[in-house]
């Protein structure tokens, strides 16, 4: 069990925030509070307003993250470890590889894809599940 | 809004003071990160921004839910805690408003 530097938000994160979900907002506020800024692969950002009414939480929520571009380098890299992970989950391997970059901890939906591509990493996936 | 960007960003040049053991630090962690003394600052002073908006966006999510209460802040800190500690969990009991 080794420490982490910082939270990475998958797209479930996201979703909890924008239906309210006050334990995922106190631990926001916490992280801030903290000067630790979240961050969130853009796939997550793109995700989760494909599904959210609550456009206007996901703002709030965002206003306090780091959004994450992929880029060309960064996109190769994603669709190779998603080959290599069997999945076609971008949006969880975007994740995985975003929180092994950063040392970070993990605030997604629990998924195979997302512990396949942090296996694959060797990092060693530390998760709050939402 | 360029943030996180420095290299693209338009600069804008000022003339700032510095404790000197501040600058000392600053030349030191910068030149570890492999940046210029200019970009971490300016990254420095980014991160403080965005921690500024986001309490901000976190104030008008209360605003309109609630104001978090001094249980949920302290379960809100332990869970961060933990994670950075290394310890996974699970989300038990979700409640919103």
């Amino acid at each position: 069990m080794s420490s982490r530097d910082g939270l990475v938000y998958g797209a479930a994160a996201l979703r909890a925030a924008a239906r309210g979900d006050r334990i995922v907002w106190a631990m926001h506020r916490a992280a801030l509070a903290n000067g630790i800024v979240p961050v969130v692969p853009a796939s997550a950002v793109a995700d989760a307003f494909r599904t959210e009414a609550r456009v206007d939480r996901l703002e709030g929520l965002l206003a306090g993250s780091q959004v994450e571009v992929l880029g060309d380098e960064g996109a190769r890299r994603a669709g190779e470890l998603a080959a290599r992970a069997d999945t076609s989950d971008l949006v969880a391997v975007a994740v995985a590889e975003a929180a092994a970059r950063h040392n970070a901890a993990v605030v997604a939906a629990r998924q195979n894809a997302l512990r396949s591509a942090a296996g694959l990493l060797g990092h060693e996936l530390v998760l709050y599940a939402v | 809004m360029l943030l996180g960007s420095y290299h693209w960003a338009v600069v804008t040049k000022r003339s700032v003071s510095l404790a000197d053991e501040v600058a000392s630090a600053v030349e030191t962690a910068a030149k570890e990160d492999g940046v210029s003394f200019s970009a971490w600052l300016s990254s420095a002073a980014e991160r403080q921004l965005r921690v500024r908006r986001g309490l901000r966006g976190v104030a008008a999510w209360e605003a309109e839910a609630g104001a978090l209460t001094a249980e949920e802040i302290a379960a809100g800190e332990a869970l961060l805690a933990r994670l950075l500690s290394g310890v996974s969990g699970m989300a038990s009991r979700v409640r919103r408003r």
